[in-house]
């Protein structure tokens, strides 16, 4: 009849009792196992967003040069035309093959003149106005948007662009004419698709180009930042397409990479650099949405971190008192067991078992409630933090452009702002996905957290009320009737 | 044998001690009883001798060794038995397993055997079916024959009862005596009784009484 055994008689003896303790210990264990559930979901959704949403790394036109030229051309006595410069395609996919990067999107653009079809015009006068300005040999009145995919497309991934009919170009259109066309422009013109459309080249002789429309998109705002040039007049292509127009095939402008992982950013970045190797182009990552989107995850994992401790805390505090009130009423079985000459530390010991066997017990209930409960705290918790986060985003967004400081032009201002949103939108809605959605499995190592949290308030616990227990005088426990 | 010696004691700041230098021998195979008016100090002496508190001045011996030596744990454990008037027993457990649990917290000879537990128990009228029972549902007679049965089956040497019989009818008394006689005369123990029933005090080997802050023995 070791301490073990006296441990389980007294378990079952005082049945009413034990089910109490282990209702306690098991609501205590519940939200422990929460909290450590949404600790441990917000920890992976952080690590998967980290790793699937990632940072874009963007290749493009290093405009300081660009400027710098043209500066240096007018100096001389010819003015010369700002070239866009271009990198080969053998080298975009030679970085798209680095294995940190998940996918890229190449950029293209050209302009060219409506030919069979009549181009959208927003408003009177402005129209002709912006025309008037652009003038010159480049400018057409559409605008072809040549990329590797739509999918990818920031207008489109933001949801800006909605493919409402037909399909999304992709890079099976790699040197087809096939496009992708607006639908006000399709509507206006009767354009349905698998038609075909002619568009006019603004140089080389103004040659036509026959396009086959196999999809049409639907675009969400259809005022510009740019006066005179509607959002519906632009059409997407593959990104070969203005690369023929403008005469540089084999060759692109503009990249984005966007990567497997985040935490690769500043390697990844310096590679690309390296295959690009050229001074024309800046390559530079943007992680600025990608860390603000972590935040909620991270607000929910210190919040998560507070629930453990705090119930830990109050659990070992409550429990403590439970176990020094019930030390008290058994005061003579503890005398009984001293005047035998049993040692304190094997009726300690015995506490202990005892409370060790109702852990076990309140485990098994905390994993059956646990995963219910921290999934509909969880989900609660990130919804509420997203919608802060939303708004938070949408005002940083409006910044720029509003506060376009006095002196730079309104243009200028709001192109900053649109650039702003559309390197957000590349990011933000890979993320939504994941964000949505917290994983509360439990995992072993959060079963294993429960336990050894269990172990060690039952062990604090214990501790304190042995206290009580080495304290008591054995002539007292006997004689104090 | 159990030796007392120079044993001085007082509570607190009491102007007068309970007893001063108190010299007293228990020998073994006898029935010793200790009566004295209430408050006189009888529960406080036999908690020295039981190893449950420490006197304010003075030794026990045990066969010529300070029992502070042995440590108070050990000497509990290995050399004396306690019967208290009630609260004896561990209220969870059947009559039974408190007999095991005795033997096997003492370490004793007979550890672990069910049946001689068994047998000593059946010896005084309880039977297989009560003892196995929650000692909660023994009458209190029954209680206090366990308890003496367990003091019975351990190995320690010297037997020490606080009014044992404090609230047992005259049936019971009887019963009990007989069970302490045996104690002391068949098992070789030496028994040292504290009480208010002179019926008991009677039919001790040795009656000392504790009048006036000395102990007399008669
Ligand atoms: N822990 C203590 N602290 C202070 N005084 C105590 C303590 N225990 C006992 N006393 C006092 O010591 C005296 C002797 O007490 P004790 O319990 O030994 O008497 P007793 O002879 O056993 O009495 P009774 O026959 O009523 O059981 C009493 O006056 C009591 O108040
Ligand atoms: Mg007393």
């Amino acid at each position: 009849m070791n301490y073990l055994k006296r441990a389980m008689l007294y378990l079952t003896h005082k049945k009413g009792q034990s089910l109490l303790l282990l209702l306690i210990m098991s609501a205590i264990l519940v939200f422990v196992l929460s909290g450590l559930i949404i600790q441990n979901a917000a920890v992976s959704a952080t690590n998967s967003v980290t790793k699937s949403a990632g940072t874009t790394i963007s290749v493009s036109a290093n405009r300081n040069k660009m400027f710098s030229k043209m500066r240096s051309g007018t100096s001389k006595s010819k003015p010369k035309t700002i070239t866009t410069p271009t990198v080969s395609n053998e080298k975009i996919k030679k970085a798209g093959k680095l294995n940190t990067v998940a996918y890229y999107n190449i950029t293209n653009t050209a302009s060219v003149n409506a030919s069979s079809f009549d181009t959208v015009s927003t408003s009177t006068g402005t129209s002709g106005g912006g025309m008037g300005m652009k003038g010159g040999a480049s400018a057409g009145d559409i605008s072809i948007d040549g990329v590797s995919s739509t999918k990818l497309t920031s207008a489109f991934v933001s949801k800006t662009n909605k493919i409402v009919s037909g399909r999304n170009i992709t890079t099976s259109d790699v040197n087809t004419k096939n496009v992708v066309i607006e639908k006000e422009l399709a509507t206006q013109n009767g354009i349905k698709v698998g038609d075909s459309m002619t568009v006019k080249m603004t140089s080389s002789g103004k040659k036509s180009l026959k396009l086959k429309v196999v999809g049409i998109y639907k675009a969400k705002s259809t005022s510009s930042s740019v006066p005179g040039s509607d959002p519906s007049n632009t059409i997407y292509t593959s990104y070969t397409l203005p690369a023929t127009i403008t005469g540089t095939e084999g060759k692109s402008s503009t990249v984005t990479y966007i990567l497997e992982n985040s935490a690769k950013e500043k390697a990844t970045t310096k590679k690309i650099k390296r295959i690009i190797n050229n001074s024309s182009f800046s390559v530079s990552s943007d992680d600025a949405s990608y860390k603000q989107l972590l935040q909620p995850m991270k607000n929910v994992q210190s919040f998560a971190k507070k629930i453990v401790w705090l119930v830990a805390i109050a659990g070992t505090i409550i429990l403590a008192l439970i176990i020094i009130l019930s030390v008290r009423t058994r005061q003579r079985e503890i005398g009984v067991l001293v005047s035998l000459g049993e040692s304190k530390f094997h009726i300690v010991a015995q506490l202990f078992s005892e409370l060790f066997v109702i852990l076990i017990g309140a485990m098994v209930v905390a994993l059956l409630l646990g995963s219910f409960v921290g999934n509909k705290v969880g989900n609660q918790l990130l919804s509420q933090q997203q919608t802060t986060s939303v708004s938070t985003t949408s005002g940083s967004n409006g910044g720029p452009g509003g506060s376009g400081a006095p002196g730079s032009s309104q243009t200028g201002g709001g192109m900053r702002g649109g650039m702003a949103t559309q390197s957000a939108g590349t990011t933000s809605a890979a993320n939504k996905k994941t964000l949505k959605t917290l994983n509360t499995s439990i995992t072993p190592s959060s079963v294993i957290k429960l336990g050894g949290m269990g172990l060690v308030i039952i062990a604090l616990a214990v501790c304190v009320s042995a206290i009580s227990i080495l304290r008591l005088r054995p002539k007292d426990i006997l004689i104090g009737e | 044998m159990l030796t007392v010696k120079n044993l001085t004691h007082w509570y607190g700041k009491s102007e007068k001690p309970l007893y001063e230098n108190v010299n007293l021998s228990f020998e073994s195979d006898k029935v010793y009883t200790i009566v004295g008016s209430s408050g006189s100090g009888k529960t406080t002496f036999l908690s020295f001798i039981a190893g449950l508190d420490k006197p304010q001045k003075g030794d026990i011996f045990l066969d010529g060794t300070n029992i502070k030596k042995l440590g108070a744990t050990n000497y509990r454990k290995h050399k004396v038995a306690i019967v208290f008037q009630q609260y004896n027993l561990l209220t969870y457990m059947s009559a039974l397993d408190n007999i095991m649990t005795a033997l096997s917290v003492t370490d004793s000879e007979h550890k672990g055997e069910k049946q001689y537990a068994l047998d000593a128990l059946k010896n005084v009228g309880i039977e297989k079916s009560d003892a196995e029972k929650n000692v909660q549902k023994l009458s209190g007679g029954q209680q206090q024959r366990v308890a003496i049965i367990r003091a019975m089956l351990v190995d320690a040497n010297i037997v020490i009862a606080d009014e044992p019989t404090g609230n047992l009818d005259g049936e019971n008394s009887k019963m009990i005596i007989k069970l302490f006689q045996d104690l002391a005369h068949a098992h070789h123990k030496t028994v040292i009784i504290v009480t208010h029933d002179p019926e008991i005090a009677d039919h001790g080997d040795v009656k000392i009484s504790l009048e006036n802050c000395q102990f007399v023995v008669a």
